[in-house]
């Protein structure tokens, strides 16, 4: 067992009547790290949260969080993680001051007030912390639920598409905020559909129909894939598919002999969304043709 | 045990607050149940002579009126929580079942308070029903305790519904139990299977006693059947809270 993980996952097997909603999920998520979950909806992102927070109960399989069964030790895990749904769980007609003080009551730390009035200060609302929540709009109301689950300085964040609906300056101080917390030893599990965020993440998990298609970190994702380079002598292109292209790169050059004529080179990189698609696509076949047998 | 207390403190402050701010709902439990008596009082001022005892259905009626509303009520905005995740999101922030069933009862407990009070004295003022300080009293606490079993009950149902759709059904069994609670029927009248079920409503108890008073009897005339009551309450609350779960 990784002693630096903050979570590990074992075999984790999530079933919902006949509906495989996890299989076989193994994960281990080390200390100060964001980590995150890729994939399509109904990938199993949302279960996979729910099952380490313990909202839902694994159908087989073990889980460890900072020590504890999110299972079997509920209280001790909930004091110790804070956790922002994909939607909102807000009391509309009750303030967003009221709300981030009804939510974070039971494991306030510290001075309870002062630490509602910081976060609500980080997530940008200190001027309407006194309006219902009714009147704000989603992405403010997103922003509370952040506030809601950042108060009790959790050592676990679970964020379940947190930048849906936020506008691009404050995603950029959010992403910063989550590195700052990542290094003071907050863990962060963040789900997402967006390509650019994933990069932020310091391992990548993709999922796909609730099998674990890879587990690395996104640069070793993107480089693992073929990249297109283009060699333009005189009028002539020549075009060759390589992979991992930095290691690649030089031994094709080094065959070419460096040819004086050479005058640019084009590399066409894949993006993550392309790599990503791509992998969900090869696992959609052959999932039909086990199917099909 | 501090701890429990304090997050049932915030729980019911927090449903107060609520209720504070949903003036429309406080609008719609307090007046519907008035309204609907005084439909009463029209519909018996001219179908019953002039020389016709009302107390022993009026009273009953009320009290099934206050029933009724509160049940549905309760149940309803149980499963609002539940439907908009914010019940969810409780458990997650580490509120326990017993601090979520026991506040609400608390915060819920203010509104039966006032809305058995405005009912039993619109009935005393509409009917002319002239009950001593002491009968007034003695109907009061029954019909409060009551209201607050029908709250447990929308609270134990709430449990079993996913969305508010799913509350309707158990809406008939609410309306059966007027006939079961011996208001319409004496019970010894009704088959013995029909029998067994009235005693497993609330409204059955509640009118044993309401009876006995309106009869100038006391509480302590028949106290078997009201410390039913308060027992009756204290099992559904401990069902509810043990059925109150973290779905999947």
């Amino acid at each position: 067992m990784n002693e630096s993980a903050s979570i590990i996952v074992q075999n984790l097997d999530k079933f919902f009547g006949k509906q495989k909603a996890l299989k076989n999920v193994n994960l281990s998520i080390t200390k100060g790290q964001i980590y995150g979950l890729l994939g399509p909806n109904g990938a199993g992102k949302t279960t996979l949260i729910r099952c380490l927070i313990g909202a839902t109960k694994p159908t087989k399989g073990s889980l460890m969080m900072l020590g504890f069964n999110p299972t079997s030790q509920k209280t001790q895990v909930r004091g110790l993680i804070g956790y922002m749904p994909q939607t909102p769980a807000l009391y509309e007609d009750l303030t967003a001051f009221e709300n981030i003080r009804f939510f974070s009551y039971p494991h306030q730390k510290g001075n309870f007030f002062q630490r509602i009035n910081e976060v609500i200060e980080f997530v940008g609302l200190t001027k309407r912390a006194h309006d219902q929540v009714y009147k704000f709009s989603g992405g403010m109301k997103q922003r509370v639920s952040l506030a809601c689950a950042l108060v009790h300085y959790p050592q676990i964040l679970f964020l379940d598409e947190p930048t849906t609906g936020i506008d691009p300056k404050l995603r950029e101080s959010f992403w910063q905020h989550f590195r700052d917390l990542t290094q003071q030893g907050t863990t962060i599990l963040v789900s997402t559909h967006q390509m650019g965020e994933a990069m932020y993440c310091d391992r990548l998990a993709i999922l796909h129909e609730g099998t674990l298609l890879a587990d690395e970190p996104p640069r070793q994702l993107l480089w693992k894939q073929q990249a297109k380079i283009k060699l333009r002598r005189n009028n002539m292109v020549a075009e060759k598919l390589v992979s991992h292209y930095p290691d690649q790169l030089p031994k094709l050059l080094h065959k070419l002999g460096l040819d004086p004529a050479i005058n640019r080179i084009e590399i066409e990189e894949e993006t993550l969304e392309s790599v990503v698609l791509k992998m969900i696509n090869e696992h959609e076949k052959k999932l039909n043709q086990e199917g099909a047998q | 045990m501090k701890n429990i207390l304090s997050r049932i403190g915030v729980v019911a402050a927090r449903v107060l607050n609520q209720l504070h701010r949903d003036r429309r709902f406080v609008a719609i439990s307090i007046l519907f149940p008035l309204i609907i008596i005084y439909f009463i009082k029209l519909v018996f001022d001219v179908l019953a002579p002039p020389t016709f005892n009302i107390s022993p259905y009026a009273v009953p009626y009320a009290a099934f009126i206050v029933h009724f509303i509160t049940f549905i009520l309760t149940a309803i905005v149980l499963v609002r929580e539940r439907t908009a995740g914010t019940m969810a999101q409780m458990f997650v922030c580490g509120y326990q079942q017993i601090e979520i069933i026991i506040g609400y009862l608390l915060a819920y407990t203010v509104l039966a308070t006032v809305q058995s009070l405005l009912v039993l004295l619109e009935l005393n003022w509409l009917f002319d029903l002239g009950f001593s300080v002491a009968q007034f009293a003695s109907m009061y606490l029954v019909m409060w305790l009551l209201a607050v079993i029908s709250m447990a009950i929308g609270m134990l149902v709430s449990n079993f519904a996913r969305n508010e759709g799913q509350v309707f059904p158990f809406i008939p069994l609410v309306i059966l139990s007027v006939i079961l609670s011996g208001i319409i029927v004496p019970v010894e009248k009704l088959p013995e299977w029909a029998q067994v079920m009235s005693y497993l409503t609330p409204l059955y108890y509640a009118n044993e006693v309401l009876q006995e008073l309106i009869s100038d009897g006391s509480l302590l005339d028949n106290w078997q059947m009201f410390v039913i009551l308060p027992i009756y309450g204290l099992i559904v609350v401990g069902l509810a809270t043990i059925s109150l779960r973290e779905k999947d």
